[in-house]
């Protein structure tokens, strides 16, 4: 067999995302085991350059952030758009190309950081090249999803659809600026303006491209999934606009107790408060749509996938605000209790909404169901157990930190401290990594294996 | 509302631009570019170390500002937007895995650091930081030079301090044993000299002072207190070694006081922000006991016996008269 670069087949594009986001899985949390191993034994793993703490953490959440969730919410993104538009994709071959391209992306950007070179602003480390080919392989991907939208059989706009256009067009410009693009060398402008520009995109670059599409997965398949058309259209509007509005605005909660403008941090804590708006609108909407058949989400590994996703989301939701406050987090600020709610926020939510719309689209576009259904429910039990076990021990460890520090202890102090709850991370950690491995290989034989039953079951 | 593709593309450009505006670039334009009072500008050596610590992504453990709430580190200084005038990017950081470093400049030595870069237990026995030996001695040395300069001219002023002292110390050690003992009871101020350790010597007090010893002391002055920790080829004057100083005259005091304030110019930082009151009396003790092999700990004058102690007897039941006898 001729292995062909842009080969054109059907749902070509979402198959290569889905695998991409499957390998992207493993490697990224295979990066972040690496990473705990050294917070638990740090000479374990000593001098070996390109493995190093500082160098691996972000090569471990570049690798999730864009590799994993991202492939996994785009493969998902492009599948939506054509179907929910009744149109075939603009180009398989473009869409094969941004395949491509977006691979490199994350592969070039985890080589370099692993050499050791870096832009060092949290998810923003990538090195100005890598910037361009994200941004140019973004811009390729919202120009071949909208000519497919200009080619439309359906005149209706599904919410999903939405969200998935704005979230392309929100996080080319917040990739384009927080990067600051238009300084190559450091890729950051000066002083605590630039404090500010990085966590308007550190907290958007989650917020507008993970969000979104994750979101619209949730919007397209309860309703499938529970045969049950959806609550309300009112409550998508609202929650849809009230989105953009406020979420972009509320990334100064990140440097809050730095010396940031005092008029920015009441703008990004109000504005953090608000945001339980946009996330009741869309909770609601979905909860009212699946009342009395949450048995029928149940029904298919990928509706419990997403099903779970979206209570992480409330959780995530709940305690993002509750975070903001300055009394909560004169505790909380710099210690693993923030590490816990990104974990939450990334994985919980966005990660395992990307795993249910992987598995509730695979059996649609290969005809067949999944290789293993069995495998497919431990890695679900292994994903929510780990992050269920990530939650509480981060957070233990961040409130037994941050109690410490406020009564004047310092941080080396405080480190003996956390040693347990390190070891039972790293513990937790090999549920992950496992469930990612499970999944690579059941992703890999529904796509390519000769094991599948034929037929939807 | 009619949702159009048009109108999503063009309602989030909207949403986005004005957006940009409040959030980023109404406090880009109004935030100070004037230096604060500390600020000065760093030696192409310091940027170079600067780069190194972008490069490593040292700000993913290492934050760069200090709050109002903090104690430790440099915190006798709150940050302040003039401080971060000269930041490309900016290292504020979101954890503190390891100390915050804004005011990191002139706390230690060079020679600790050294040290310390090559690995960081040998100085500080339960760092979780990552050895940097890889990186090269060039390489270390411009990370030192940035790190020396954080705190900009309060860091110059601390690391004036160490030169000062760090000649002044290497003089005394020079001069022999007799004369650096000499010269170390001299620095100690007077009450501090003729105090003994008010607490009695007792098995769980040694086994206190044993763990703080482990977690702070040992990298430098070794497990038998000779001074030959895995630290000490880095350092020059070297670490104390306790074994000869028998028979000195070195008082529960003097350990105390020079664990409290470190002396500066040497790799002994001090413990005040680290260790309470009992601790270093606990850990003096145990220095005292195990590798000097005379202890003052219970001896008059004692004022008011502090009411928990255990009555004199034979230790381990009660406070031990080894140092009385010995004496």
């Amino acid at each position: 067999m001729k292995f062909e670069f842009l080969k054109e087949e059907p749902h070509g594009t979402t198959k290569a995302f889905f695998l991409s986001s499957a390998v992207w899985m493993v490697l990224g949390t295979t990066f972040g085991f690496i990473g705990a191993i050294q917070l638990v034994a740090p000479e374990l793993l000593a001098n070996i350059p390109w493995i190093v703490f500082s160098r691996i953490r972000p090569m471990h959440t570049n690798a999730v952030i864009f590799g994993f969730v991202g492939s996994g919410l785009i493969g998902c993104a492009h599948y939506l758009v054509y179907t929910l538009l009744r149109s075939p994709l603009y180009s398989e071959k473009i869409g094969k190309l941004t395949v491509w391209m977006w691979n490199l992306a994350v592969v070039l950007g985890t080589l370099t950081l692993s050499w050791g070179y870096s832009q060092t602003r949290e998810y923003a480390e990538w090195i100005w090249p890598i910037d361009i080919l994200v941004l140019a392989t973004l811009a390729l991907m919202f120009y071949n999803l909208f000519q497919t939208a200009r080619r439309r059989q359906e005149k209706l706009l599904y919410v999903s659809v939405w969200y998935v256009f704005a979230g392309l067009v929100f996080t080319f410009f917040i990739y384009f600026f927080g990067n600051a693009v238009w300084n190559p060398a450091t890729g950051s402008i000066t002083g605590m303006p630039d404090g500010i520009l990085a966590w308007f995109y550190g907290h958007g670059v989650v917020g507008l491209f993970l969000t979104p599409l994750a979101v619209a997965i949730a919007y397209y398949v309860i309703p499938i999934a529970c045969r049950a058309p959806l609550y309300s259209h009112t409550l998508s509007l609202l929650g849809f606009w009230s989105i953009l509005m406020i979420y972009t605005h509320i990334g100064a909660h990140h440097i809050l107790q730095a010396p940031t403008p005092t008029w920015l941090k009441v703008i990004a804590i109000t504005g953090s408060i608000a945001m339980l708006l946009p996330v009741s609108a869309v909770l609601v909407n979905l909860w009212l749509t699946m009342r009395g058949r949450v048995a029928n989400m149940h029904a298919t590994i990928g509706g419990k996938f997403v099903f779970a996703g979206i209570l992480w989301y409330l959780l995530t939701c709940l305690q993002g605000p509750l975070q903001s406050l300055p009394s909560i987090q004169k505790v909380t600020h710099f210690n693993n209790w923030v590490v816990a709610h990104a974990h939450m926020g990334v994985l919980g939510f966005s990660g395992v909404i990307a795993l249910g719309g992987i598995y509730f689209i695979l059996p649609r576009i290969t005809g067949r169901s999944l290789h293993s259904e069995f495998l497919a429910e431990m890695q679900y039990w292994l994903v929510l157990l780990g992050m269920a076990g990530f939650f509480t021990v981060l957070t233990a460890a961040g409130l037994i930190q941050g109690h410490g520090w406020l009564q004047g202890e310092t941080v080396y102090r405080m480190l003996p401290q956390i040693h347990i709850y390190m070891v039972l991370r790293l513990a937790i950690g090999v549920l992950i990594v496992s469930g990612a491995i499970l999944g690579l290989y059941n992703i890999f034989m529904t796509l390519y294996g000769s094991r599948g039953k034929e037929g939807l079951s | 509302m009619k949702m159009t593709p048009s109108l999503i593309v063009g309602g989030s450009v909207a949403i986005f631009a004005s957006v940009l505006y409040i959030a980023v670039l109404l406090p880009w334009s109004t935030t100070t570019r004037e230096p604060s009072d500390i600020f000065r500008w760093r030696t192409p050596l310091e940027e170079r170390g600067r780069q190194l610590y972008v490069n490593n992504n040292c700000s993913v453990c290492h934050s760069q500002f200090v709050r109002p709430i903090d104690w430790g580190l440099g915190a006798e200084r709150i940050a302040q937007a003039g401080d971060y005038i000269d930041e490309r990017p900016h290292l504020l950081g979101t954890q503190r895995t390891g100390p915050d470093l804004s005011q990191a400049g002139g706390e230690h030595p060079d020679d600790w650091h050294l040290a310390h870069f090559i690995n960081p237990r040998y100085v500080r026995p339960e760092s979780l930081m990552p050895n940097w030996e890889f990186l090269g001695m060039e390489n270390i040395e411009a990370l030192i030079a940035y790190v020396q300069s954080l705190g900009f001219k309060m860091a110059d002023y601390r690391m004036e301090r160490q030169r000062y002292w760090k000649e002044k110390a290497i003089e005394a050690y020079e001069a022999g044993t007799d004369a650096n003992v000499a010269w170390l009871h001299e620095m100690v101020p007077e009450p501090w000299r003729n105090l003994p350790n008010p607490y009695g010597t007792t098995e769980a007090g040694l086994k206190r002072g044993q763990r703080i010893y482990q977690s702070f002391c040992i990298g430098c002055h070794g497990p038998i207190g000779d001074g030959m920790g895995p630290a000490a080829p880095y350092l020059y004057p070297p670490p104390l070694n306790f074994t000869t100083l028998k028979g000195r005259g070195v008082s529960g005091g003097i350990l105390y006081y020079y664990i409290m304030n470190g002396i500066t110019g040497t790799a002994m930082p001090y413990f005040k922000r680290e260790l309470e009151s009992e601790k270093i009396w606990d850990v003096g003790n145990y220095v005292a006991t195990h590798f000097i092999g005379e202890t003052d700990a219970g001896q008059p004058p004692k004022g008011i016996e502090a009411s928990y102690e255990p009555p004199p007897g034979e230790y381990p039941y009660g406070v031990s008269r080894l140092g009385a006898n010995e004496r």
